[in-house]
């Protein structure tokens, strides 16, 4: 952070003096701080990541500038549960299928609502299908939709099957500013008596051409094991570039194909980490980005300890290999190069998410964080 | 019926809106005599069988495509099969396990969502299901077993299963849960007539705790969105794969509504739908009306009417954009 140092002060004209009160008041602006959360919601056990290096180097370089919890605890072992319990901080158990939203706030909620963010400012890439789209607000009657978090999943969009019918009906035309004008005239008239919310048209636009512009960028090409990891990945890198959101989650969850092939996992893992290279790389290309924003990355829990009938992974031994994972946490005002012994939980997370960027998260159940900042 | 009763009658018993030889032949008719006439058909039982694949998420790569279940609806519509066994094949196929693959995940959704279980509170079933999974012997909920296909037939003879089904289906159909002295009544009237299901949901629609629901309305799930803009716009259904594969884009973001309108414009703008040039709109006023009444089942107000009337008269207007306000408007996406 630049102060105004005693030179400038003593030394100046009263011109000079004002021009320096101008541009130090703005470079005293704290800027906005963001944060990117990956959560690993297929279940990965540390032993393939911290305990195989030749798997994770993207993972190591990102831990070598930031902290790593080697023993992260996971209390909720179904798959849904455990990631919704990163993004709310309660690990209430929940159905594996459930496809219903919780009733815990979420962290998004806590932060848009608390910071008054835009619906734009907070976005989750998932490859998790429909359940997936759950996470991003709860029922809770004080938090809910309004102050929810864009979550798109990369493979339902952005596959080759979606974009051949949408080449079959051709691009829509370009509509012009006065049929536009009027065609918001009638959605806002209609229930507009009854008090019926109003689109917001310019949101809508945004986002419409952000799907259309993806479609073309080839996303809907990464295919094979692990595709749809890569593609949120991928969706997640764009939406940082074209929406700089303040808050990005991704959930990748292809790591669950362990159940029938130990390989296959592995190629997962290797995959994933390759995609969060890319992710880190293009943040760091953005010194705006590079300079705000904070990156937490962890599995949703492990994996079983000894292999399968199959030779493949579950997850449902309780052993260590199961509830305990690493979390690497690495941003601007984070200790570099660190390793924390000390158990801490995945519901930690939300609360120190919240906390760092300047939330309340009332009804979380974690607890920040120790030892992160420097 | 009135033109909204039809309209949510349909979405909910065929998921999508009448057609338009169906809203001349129904309008006016009685809710009792179309129940009567949808109830037995094999559309009816495909999109029941549809809401099932759905709840269990055997969706995309995951849809059963055995002959078994794809002649389901067939079977339910002549009334050779109950909905208990359907669910019990639904539950045996391959996708099934493809979905929900090891001990743990299998056994924790069988006791989820076939019995309405909550498995951290029933752990030990959970240990025994695990290890009749992997071929053991052991005794789940009280009966003998020792493989997965044991595991899905004991769980789908249990009572609470039916119990579960009727919950689910009571707060699909009425949007709330069953009373509690006829919920035993119809549990206990399924486990004695396998096909009794048609006619207790028969009694749920003319009840007037239907009428009731008709009242309320909540934002249509993805797939039916689907139907209903194809059935609005292009007056046909979506085939099987366009369902799909429009659902599964919508299902991918958690508010769909930009993908939705965008979705619409497309339909719209690609030459395939059946729109009167605006010339050809003599009273402009009475079309608009039917399309309010078409898309929306209802009337506009009159604030509503004057807008749409002032903008039409505006040649930057089309036809296609009235369609589109009322069709990308959250009230047209409601049922």
């Amino acid at each position: 952070m630049q102060s105004l140092d005693r030179r400038t002060f003593l030394g100046g004209s009263a011109a000079g003096l004002a021009t320096a009160l101008t541009s130090s008041a703005a470079a005293l602006q704290p800027k906005p701080k963001r944060a990117i959360l990956v959560a690993l919601a297929g279940g990965i056990r540390t032993r393939e990541t911290f305990g195989s290096p030749a798997n994770v180097p993207n993972l190591l370089r990102i831990a070598e500038q930031g902290v790593v919890y080697s023993r992260t605890r996971a209390s909720n072992l179904g798959h849904f549960g455990a990631t919704l319990s990163i993004f709310t901080g309660i690990a209430e158990p929940r159905g594996i299928r459930d496809n219903t939203r919780g009733t815990d706030p979420t962290l998004f909620e806590y932060l848009r609502k608390d910071l008054g963010w835009a619906a734009n400012d907070v976005w989750v890439s998932t490859s998790g299908g429909v359940q997936e789209a759950n996470v991003s607000y709860s029922l809770h009657p004080e938090y809910g939709q309004a102050f929810g978090a864009n979550t798109l999943d990369g493979d339902g969009i952005f596959n080759a099957e979606f974009k051949q019918i949408l080449e079959a009906y051709g691009r829509p035309r370009v509509m012009e500013a006065r049929e536009g004008e009027l065609l918001d005239q009638m959605r806002g008239a209609i229930g507009a008596a009854g008090g019926a919310e109003r689109p917001d048209s310019e949101a809508l636009a945004r986002v419409e051409r952000f799907l259309l512009d993806e479609l073309r960028r080839g996303t809907q090409d990464l295919t094979g094991l692990g595709a749809s990891d890569a593609k949120a990945f991928r969706v997640a890198r764009n939406l940082l570039a074209v929406f700089r959101p303040r808050l990005l989650g991704v959930v990748a969850r292809d790591a669950d194909v362990a159940h029938r092939s130990f390989n296959d996992y592995v190629q997962v893992i290797r995959r994933n980490d390759a995609m969060l290279g890319e992710l880190f790389d293009a943040l760091q290309a953005d010194p705006d980005l590079a300079e705000s924003t904070a990156l937490f990355i962890l599995p949703e829990f492990g994996r079983d300890a000894d292999l399968n009938s199959r030779r493949g992974l579950d997850h449902g031994d309780g052993s260590d290999d199961l509830r305990q994972v690493s979390l690497v946490c690495c941003g601007p005002d984070f200790r570099r190069g660190a390793t924390v012994q000390e158990e801490v939980r995945t519901i930690d997370v939300c609360n120190t998410l919240c906390d760092h960027l300047g939330a309340n998260p009332r009804y979380a159940r974690g607890k920040r964080l120790p030892r992160l900042m420097t | 019926m009135d033109a909204r009763t039809l309209r949510r009658l349909f979405l909910d018993l065929l998921g999508r809106p009448p057609l338009e030889g169906e809203r001349s032949e129904w309008g006016g008719r009685t809710r009792a005599a179309l129940v009567e006439t949808i109830l037995p058909t094999e559309e009816f039982w495909q999109n029941w069988i549809e809401e099932q694949l759905y709840f269990f998420l055997l969706v995309d790569n995951f849809r059963p495509a055995t002959e078994g279940v794809r002649a389901l609806p067939g079977l339910l519509a002549q009334g050779k099969l109950g909905v208990r066994e359907a669910l019990h094949r639904i539950c045996l196929s391959s996708s099934f396990e493809r979905r929900n693959p090891g001990p743990d995940t299998f056994v924790s959704v069988v006791m989820e969502q076939v019995l309405g279980l909550t498995v951290q509170k029933t752990v030990r079933e959970l240990e025994i299901g695990k290890r009749i999974y992997d071929g053991a012997r052991g005794t789940f909920l009280g009966k003998p077993g020792n493989s997965q296909a044991d595991l899905v037939h004991i769980a789908i003879s249990d009572p609470r299963a039916l119990h579960c089904f009727l919950e689910r289906e009571h707060q699909r159909i009425l949007r709330r849960p069953m009373p509690a002295d006829l919920a035993e009544e119809w549990v206990a009237r399924l486990e004695r007539e396998e096909l009794a299901f048609a006619d207790i949901l028969r009694g749920w629609l003319v009840s007037a705790e239907y009428e009731r629901r008709l009242r309320s309305s909540l934002p249509q799930p993805n797939h039916m969105f689907v139907r209903a803009l194809h059935v609005d716009l292009m007056g046909r259904p979506p085939d099987e794969l366009e369902t799909q594969r429009f659902r599964t884009a919508l299902d991918g973001l958690s508010d769909a509504t930009p993908l939705r309108s965008l979705l619409a414009r497309l339909i719209l703008d690609s030459g395939k739908v059946r729109l009167p040039e605006r010339g050809a709109i003599a009273d402009p006023a009475a079309w608009i009306r039917g399309q309010f009444e078409r898309l929306m089942g209802r009337q506009p107000e009159g604030g509503e009417l004057a807008v749409f009337l002032q903008a039409f008269e505006d040649p930057a207007c089309r036809p296609a954009t009235v369609l589109y306000a009322i069709v990308s408007h959250p009230e047209y996406q409601t049922w």
